[in-house]
């Protein structure tokens, strides 16, 4: 049931950042900015983000589980996917901060 | 195929695809937006990581829209198919049209903002 809760605090994310983008497309950055710095956003985002990694993880895992690949007489296993994709995760992470906010 | 199976596989594909994207980019955000930044964390020293993002214009805009848009529909539909299985499955059709409701206009909405900061984004890079 953890799994499906994890949709609540994607969606109200996401709602959230669209009322940011909202105020700073208005002109009224110092505002979209004092929101983003209120404590309980900052709480509500904290929890958001373990949900978040909850459901990447158990996605991750049930492609193993859905779509295992045949290497030879081996079949891989869903950890191996869970794995394999934490990995990617963290790449495209590194990737999306480099390009996008360090560049 | 019949139209409604084929409208349900469709909209059972882009929710997939919403659940890859809120996998692999939404964690990235909401850290950004909405830890690094107000804690001062790495990589965010003082300046806000929106407009960072939109500096790249065609690039940050379709990664801002694509996270967004994408878990806004995946979180919308897993919810509203969760509150079914917890006994309001009687209200199903409701939950089902306020649910999509939601989306449309956020993705729209989205859209039309993101239009609004970088207006040149639809031109070719």
């Amino acid at each position: 049931m953890i799994r499906e809760w994890t949709s609540f605090f994607v969606a109200v994310f996401s709602l959230i950042y669209i009322y940011e983008l909202s105020l700073f497309a208005s002109g009224a950055k110092d505002s979209a900015l004092a929101l983003m710095r209120n404590p309980g956003i900052i709480a509500f985002n904290v929890l958001a983000l373990l949900f978040t990694l909850y459901h990447a993880f158990t996605w991750f895992y049930l492609i193993g589980k859905v779509q295992p690949i045949k290497m030879g007489k081996t079949t891989s296993k869903p950890w191996q996917a869970l794995l394999v994709n934490i990995v990617l995760l963290l790449i495209i992470s590194y990737a999306v901060i480099q390009i996008l906010v360090l560049r | 195929m019949p139209r409604v199976a084929r409208l349900h596989a469709i909209l059972w594909g882009v929710f997939s695809m919403g659940g890859f994207i809120a996998a692999f980019l939404l964690p990235v955000l909401i850290y950004l937006v909405g830890i690094a930044y107000p804690l001062g964390l790495w990589p965010l020293a003082g300046g806000d990581p929106t407009s960072a993002i939109l500096n790249h214009h065609h690039i940050g805009t379709l990664f801002l829209f694509v996270t967004v848009a994408g878990s806004l529909y995946h979180g919308i539909f897993r919810f509203q198919s969760t509150l079914t299985e917890l006994g309001l499955a009687p209200a199903k059709r409701a939950l089902e049209a306020i649910g999509y409701l939601i989306t449309i206009v956020g993705i729209l909405v989205v859209a039309y903002y993101l239009l609004l900061l970088n207006p040149g984004v639809l031109s070719l890079p």
